[in-house]
């Protein structure tokens, strides 16, 4: 009887699994549309171009991997570079679950319906669960892949090291995830009981934010004075002492780089065995956890508090806005909307303000005292890097600018945003053009907002002058325009506007995607082009400028084909 | 005035013929009730009026104004309600009537009086400062009934607009709706509620698989020839949507 019972519950968690995964990720559409209905084959050719537009900086991660093995192999040390990757990936599941977790949890709408079927909390939790494993490896693919890979063919690791690499690949996010998992919903546990949820479900993933960072600042200083030179030969002359010192704070990543390089023999399996076996037992806790804590969390929780008072004639006429144009008033509801949805601000205005504070605080990890460990003193490598020549520094510090405020989904996903209210900007008397300019002043103000902060960053990191900050940040500022554009008339082409969770229209947009994609290949241009530019010996002035105008020179044209896309475009899409 | 002709739309690249050759002219002053089965094509018809969709053929004019040629005056003449009160749910009531008030240009003063009185009519003046996520359904149509009234537009549109209302709601609409076109403004609306059109339209229209079937007074739909005298309007509909 239980046995069947067992069965019968195993068979039904797994088609709510599927069914999640199905929901989320749509390859089923996607396929459809691609060969039944030959509609979206043009797409093909895109990702195409797109991928191989993101070839030279694979390239280039490559060439530094391989770089560092040759530095490191020689000392015994070459280990550590696994434990890093691995590391570096998991700390931004730690990253992303935040924002995965609370989003599947709390904030996707198919838990309305989900909720009243008979089913247990932790199954549907465990098919959201799902949803963001698959999110997380594609996440980490890009840092921890290229790792694995280089390593595996300059260790000439065999089938041993082959198989451990997937298995641990499949299991990295297990770990990180139980715990974000586990953090978020003891805390969504709190807020539900208090009234300004959204906020508060701001700071809380905010505060987790910050000690995630904490926790990789102190996995990055190892507090102690200044090692003699005694004690520095003798570290790096004990196999794998960096190795250890590295992943000390978070043993999971020793168990599987020893795991991976290991492959089948000496402590290779019992590594592995180590860490499936602790990645199963949170992935227990947080299955008994969910059966406790998560329903709680989340009934009431899209109930919103508001007071019923009336408002004075006086309140009332403060209130009603005294004709604002109208381009104004669709930038207002651009800003208004986008900070008030969690996921939208998560994605947007955070994002740029939040990712240069990161980048500082993995500048400065590991210099000073603990950064003689593995000379991962980043700052200093900029500094030098930067100081040979100034026309480097200032590109260097526009591409960085640049990424920081353009680099997010506010431009692609502008149209996507309004999903189903898309018809009020139909029928109101604006024209598409000065819509989409007021949709355009939104993202941009956000990519200034990025700007700004990758500005002072910048001078702080990489100590330029205020001239050369100035010129980067201008060339930023121009940079913005078109980036912004681009991810616009992408969106525009074919907006994304029948989800029910707002997750869809920006963390799982499409659009956002291939913007990103078309971004990267710009940047790529422009940095050949300015390449070509140093080659040619011309003076700094000269190179900057050339690159400026080009840049501005696209902006226009592209802000032009923008407005004249918008008109067109507006009258197309039906909804 | 709205202008509909020769209209035809269908879906799926022409598998599905949702309107098929409409024509039909609604003049200043009058409403004008659209009924027909479900999936007859009604809301079709409603969005190609208010330039939601794109006829595939014939024309749609609202004020003279062709709405495919000059759609941001045929939109300023114009307000819609849809059959789902789709609205910005992060946005306050009040915000939301404020961004209505600013893109069709409703001075000032018009806004506080005509904002002060639906709210009021409405029993919605206690909760305007709330997002609109925290309205029920009810609330919310009613919401997008005040800002389709608030740019005192020449033609209002509106699909289904008493589905979800209280009787008192419903009857505050039915009243404003008559107000609305004895100052010469047009009126044009989709129901399933026979009492409704009977008693409030001017004019009637039955829409049935696409095509207009009977259009015209209540006196004029009863003297259609296959009907016997004294016929009910929801006896005239069963007969004529019956196959
Ligand atoms: N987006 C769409 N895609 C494909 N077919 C559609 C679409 N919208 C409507 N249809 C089809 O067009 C026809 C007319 O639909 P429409 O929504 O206009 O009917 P309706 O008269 O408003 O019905 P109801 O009384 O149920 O609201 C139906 O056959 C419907 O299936
Ligand atoms: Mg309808």
């Amino acid at each position: 009887m239980s046995g069947l019972g067992g069965l019968n519950r195993l068979s039904r968690l797994a088609t709510v699994v599927r069914a999640g995964l199905r929901s989320n990720f749509g390859l089923a559409i996607l396929k459809h549309r691609l060969f039944k209905e030959k509609k979206d084959r043009w797409l093909v050719p895109v990702f195409a171009l797109a991928g191989l537009g993101v070839l030279p900086t694979l390239y280039g991660i490559v060439l530094l991997i391989k770089g560092a093995y040759a530095i490191l192999a020689p000392m015994g040390q070459e280990r550590a570079l696994l434990t890093l990757g691995v590391l570096a990936g998991q700390l931004l599941i730690l990253l992303f679950g935040i924002y995965y977790v609370i989003s599947a949890f709390y904030f996707s709408r198919d838990l309305e319906f989900l909720i009243p079927l008979p089913l247990r909390p932790s199954e549907v939790m465990i098919s959201k669960f799902a949803v963001i494993m698959i999110n997380e490896y594609l996440t980490v693919a890009a840092i921890v892949l290229p790792v694995v890979v280089t390593y595996g063919v300059m260790a000439k690791g065999g089938i041993g090291y082959w198989v451990n690499a997937v298995l641990v690949y499949l299991a990295l996010p297990v770990i990180p995830l139980a715990l974000v998992s586990l953090l978020v919903v003891a805390m969504m546990r709190f807020i539900n009981v208090s009234r300004k949820k959204d906020i508060l479900i701001l700071v809380g993933s905010i505060v987790l934010i910050v000690l995630a960072l904490a926790l990789q600042i102190g996995l990055g200083r190892t507090a102690g004075p200044q090692p003699s030179a005694q004690a520095v030969t003798a570290f790096f002359t004990s196999p794998d002492s960096l190795l250890n010192r590295v992943g000390s704070k978070f043993p999971p990543s020793i168990w599987a780089t020893k795991a991976v390089a290991a492959g089948f023999s000496s402590e290779g399996p019992a590594n592995l065995a180590l860490l499936l076996g602790v990645s199963l037992a949170f992935f227990a806790g947080i299955v008994v956890m969910a059966e406790k804590l998560f329903y709680r969390g989340l009934i009431g929780l899209s109930e919103t508090t508001g007071k019923k008072r009336r408002l004075t004639r006086d309140e009332m006429s403060r209130r009603v806005s005294s004709g604002r144009r109208a381009v104004a008033a669709v930038f207002g509801r651009e800003w208004k909307i986008m900070n008030r949805t969690p996921i939208f601000l998560l994605n947007g205005v955070l994002v740029v303000v939040i990712v240069p504070v990161i980048f500082v605080l993995l500048a400065n990890m590991g210099s000073g005292r603990g950064g003689s460990g593995g000379g991962g003193d980043l700052s200093a490598i900029l500094k030098t890097m930067t100081s040979a020549n100034p026309l480097f520094a200032i590109l260097a510090a526009a591409l960085f600018m640049t990424v920081c405020g353009s680099l997010n989904g506010t431009s692609s996903s502008t149209f996507s945003r309004e999903g189903a209210q898309f018809w009020i900007s139909r029928v109101i008397p604006v024209a598409p053009r000065e819509q989409a300019a007021a949709k355009f002043l939104h993202s941009y103000l956000v990519a200034m907002l990025g700007v700004v902060t990758a500005t002072v960053v910048a001078a702080i990191v990489l100590h330029l002058k205020a001239v050369h900050l100035a010129a980067a940040a201008g060339l930023a500022l121009v940079a913005g325009v078109l980036l912004t554009v681009v991810g616009m008339i992408i969106d525009l082409a074919r907006p994304l506007l029948n989800w029910t969770n707002p997750q869809k229209a920006i963390k799982q947009n499409f659009n956002v995607l291939l913007a990103t994609l078309a971004d990267i290949g710009i940047l790529t241009a422009v940095f050949f082009g300015a390449k070509a530019l140093i080659k040619a010996k011309l003076a700094t002035t000269v190179v900057l400028g050339v690159v400026f105008l080009a840049l501005a020179a696209a902006a226009a044209l592209s802000f032009g084909i923008l407005l004249r896309f918008a008109d067109k475009r507006y009258p197309e899409i039906e909804s | 005035m709205i202008e509909l002709t020769d209209v035809s739309k269908s879906y799926n690249r022409g598998k599905v013929k949702a309107v098929d050759g409409l024509t039909l002219t609604v003049k200043p002053g009058e409403i004008f009730g659209f009924l027909g089965p479900n999936g007859a094509g009604k809301t079709t018809t409603i969005k190609m009026i208010v330039g939601l969709l794109r006829p595939d053929a014939g024309s749609v004019a609202v004020e003279g104004y062709d709405v495919a040629k000059e759609p941001l005056k045929a939109k300023q003449v114009t307000t819609y309600v849809p059959d789902y009160p789709a609205v910005y749910e992060r946005l306050t009531g009040l915000e939301y009537l404020n961004f209505i008030g600013d893109v069709y240009g409703v001075p000032r003063e018009a806004r506080l009086d005509r904002i002060g009185r639906w709210l009021e009519i409405f029993e919605l003046a206690s909760v305007v400062t709330n997002p609109i996520q925290s309205y029920s359904h009810g609330m919310k149509q009613k919401i997008v009934l005040t800002a389709a009234l608030l740019p005192a537009p020449r033609v209002m549109v509106l699909d289904e607009p008493l589905v979800g209302l209280d009787p008192r709601a419903a009857h505050q609409i039915k009243e404003l709706f008559r107000e609305h076109c004895d100052e010469g403004k047009t009126l044009f609306f989709s129901t399933h509620i026979m009492e409704v059109a009977e008693k409030l339209c001017d004019r009637i229209g039955i829409i049935h698989k696409g095509r207009l079937v009977a259009c015209g007074t209540m006196e004029e739909l009863k003297s259609i020839d296959r009907t016997e005298a004294g016929q009910s309007l929801e006896e005239i509909f069963l007969e004529l949507t019956d196959k």
